[in-house]
């Protein structure tokens, strides 16, 4: 079975076959082994041991524990991949785009009004989480639709705050 | 006599105190928020009472409610900690007016340290180097350019109002001088409202490091240096001891000098003076922190002393038990605050519950934490989980003990900077020592370090692994380990696989 898989920005194609593993057309030996009773898992790739640690399961993929580093990956495989370039190239590319709380948090300050046209990083929200005030920037040109934070209010990690609506012209 | 110390504070630094007491054979009485109630430091101390509710407002920053508890559960002793209340002169003042020992510095000594401005008076007075420069406000230009003369260039162009870098310029040469006094002014009116601007040497590129010191009723001294550079954003991140840029002549100008800030203050206990100091081995005071300091076990474990039973010792009116004439540092200590910021999401905190925790061990490693495996991570704390300490005859093995153990640590269920620690160890500048205190501003690909190559192979493959296997057997390769409540995600896998 072929898998599209994504690391951050990096896109891979991974084929497995039982041991076989083909990705980007080299092929490699590898398999995965659970240590019972803990997240981890032991992958042998080529002859070398590796201790990664799943951390579950999310929509898409899963998200992975590597040297200290929490990483989601995405894996897709080839018959669900292709369902969704189909309906993705309907859509056409998006512009605007949705800020939601990366954390929950307390609102300090909002920084722009309804109808604003605002650039790309440009800071939207004031957030407060751990004593830190964490500004939430915009991650697309456009203007603003909507507006759910107010100030002093406590969020919840992924609620939408702001809404950005892409130019239509 | 201290026979059961009431510890105000949580977290790592609770337990420290815990482990201290223990040892010294006096009692130990934690005070919990609802958001610590499971906590390790709770389970540990001898004695736990709830204080209130999760926000610190209502719980660990509650004077009130720390004396009462003290008093109702029969501490006579109270324990800061840092951070919190440990630096607010009127905790210590109530803890010493209820009648109880207060471990710590007089809350005089807490005043005097506390106001920057008139401790830097206070220190220039005991002859504590401090930068040098005026306060006074300048007008005239010709009266600034014989002040910068005198000063020697460049010299540092501040708002009297100041913060955040506004209203202030560098000036390398004389000719620059007027304009920069010009612009400073203006930037400082339309920042603060007040255009007032004064001089001070610029020391470039400095390096942070402060002095340990200890004070009983008889004798105060110094227990040597830790540096600090290793900081972003003003927040610490990895602290040693010694340092690479202070030699034995130079520890004991830099101790006399810490030694006088503490006397001019008669400060008692654990204190630290912080300085600035500069390539040419000049040094200047910054301030004095009137508490035990996170980074205290890289001096314990160079010097072989307990900071925290000293503190007990000499709170209890036994005196410390330190020959300050043997004190000599042997061998080298690095710390690595690891904490919940999460280098895949520009640094923010992470929350959630610790699935799994494996905490490195084996020769020269010490692990000072907070949290362990069922652990909430809250947003309403710190950010600080654990305290990660390499030990070893050299700076060198120091540091490859640190990788070893960093190498083994895992930590499953909350986004860690551990990536950031590895990127930091594996960097030639920092191996070398060459660091100072802007050396992580500069360096921000080692604060969120991309993927190489052979890890976006490894962790491919191993996510159309886990996915190849959960789509032939629907069957999970990984299962929750130990009653550890499963993390949302790996609740939505098993939720998946039974469809």
């Amino acid at each position: 079975m072929k898998y599209f898989v994504t690391v951050g920005e990096r896109r891979c194609e991974v084929t497995v076959d039982g041991d076989r593993v083909m990705i980007d057309g080299r092929e490699v030996t590898a398999r995965l082994e659970p240590v019972d009773g803990t997240p981890q898992v032991r992958l042998h790739l080529d002859g070398a041991v590796h201790a990664l640690a799943v951390e579950g399961r999310g929509d898409d993929g899963w998200r992975l524990v590597d040297r200290g580093a929490v990483r989601d990956v995405q894996a897709i495989d080839e018959r669900t991949h292709h369902i969704r370039s189909l309906a993705g190239a309907a859509r056409g590319a998006e512009r605007g785009g949705v800020v939601k709380a990366p954390m929950p948090g307390l609102v300090v300050r909002v920084l722009v009004a309804e109808g604003d046209r605002v650039r790309p990083g440009q800071g939207l929200v004031v957030l407060e989480a751990m004593k830190m005030e964490n500004e939430l920037k915009a991650p697309a040109e456009g203007v603003v639709s909507r507006i759910a934070a107010s100030q002093g209010q406590a969020v919840d990690k992924g609620a939408v705050l702001i809404t950005i609506d892409g130019d239509r012209e | 006599m201290i026979r059961r110390v009431l510890i105000a504070n949580r977290g790592e630094i609770a337990l420290r105190i815990v482990r201290a007491c223990r040892d010294e054979g006096v009692a130990s009485l934690a005070v919990y928020s609802d958001a610590d109630r499971d906590a390790p430091f709770v389970r540990m101390a001898d004695a736990a009472v709830r204080i209130g509710a999760a926000p610190p407002g209502e719980s660990y920053l509650r004077i009130d409610a720390l004396i009462a508890a003290a008093r109702e559960h029969g501490a006579d002793a109270v324990h800061p900690g840092y951070g919190f209340l440990a630096e607010r002169a009127a905790f210590a003042r109530a803890v010493e007016e209820a009648g109880l020992t207060w471990i710590g510095p007089p809350s005089a000594a807490i005043e005097a340290m506390g106001d920057k401005t008139s401790a830097r008076r206070l220190m220039e007075a005991a002859g504590v180097p401090i930068v040098p420069g005026g306060v006074a406000a300048l007008t005239d230009p010709a009266e600034a350019a014989a002040l910068a003369d005198t000063l020697g260039y460049p010299v540092l162009v501040k708002a009297a109002a100041g913060g955040g870098g506004k209203g202030m310029r560098v000036v390398r040469e004389p000719g620059e001088l007027e304009g920069a006094l010009t612009t400073a002014a203006s930037e400082a009116l339309k920042a603060f409202g007040d255009g007032a601007v004064y001089l001070e040497k610029f020391i470039e590129q400095p390096r942070h490091v402060e002095i340990q010191v200890l004070a009983d009723s008889e004798r105060t001294i110094h227990v040597g240096e830790r540096e600090c550079s290793g900081q972003r954003r003003h927040q610490k991140l990895v602290e040693e001891a010694p340092s690479v840029a202070v030699d034995p002549a130079l520890r004991e100008r830099m101790g006399e000098a810490a030694v006088a800030a503490a006397r001019a203050v008669d400060y008692r206990g654990a204190g630290t003076c912080e300085f600035l100091l500069a390539a040419d081995g000049s040094f200047y005071f910054l301030e004095m922190n009137t508490r035990i300091q996170v980074e205290h076990p890289v001096t314990e474990e160079v010097y072989g002393v307990d900071l925290v039973r000293e503190q007990l010792r000499i709170a209890a009116g036994k005196g410390m038990s330190l020959d300050a004439d043997a004190l000599a540092p042997r061998g080298w200590a690095i710390e690595c605050r690891i904490t919940s910021e999460d280098p895949g999401n520009g640094l923010l905190p992470s929350a959630g519950r610790i699935a799994w925790l494996k905490a490195p061990s084996g020769p020269g490693v010490r692990w000072d934490a907070g949290i362990e495996a069922g652990s909430e991570v809250t947003l309403f704390y710190d950010s600080m989980l654990a305290k990660l300490i390499a030990t070893g005859p050299t700076r060198a093995i120091a540091i490859e003990t640190m990788r070893r153990a960093l190498d083994e640590l895992v930590i499953v269920g909350v986004a860690t900077n551990v990536p950031f620690h590895r990127a930091l160890f594996a960097d030639p500048a920092f191996c070398r020592g060459d660091i100072d205190i802007q050396f992580l501003d500069r360096r921000a690909d080692l604060l969120a370090p991309a993927a190489d190559d052979a890890t976006v192979a490894r962790l491919a493959i191993t996510a159309a692994l886990l996915e190849d296997d959960r789509r032939r057997t629907r069957r999970i390769v990984v299962e929750p380990g130990n009653g550890v409540d499963a993390s949302r995600w790996r609740e939505a896998a098993r939720v998946d696989a039974r469809r």
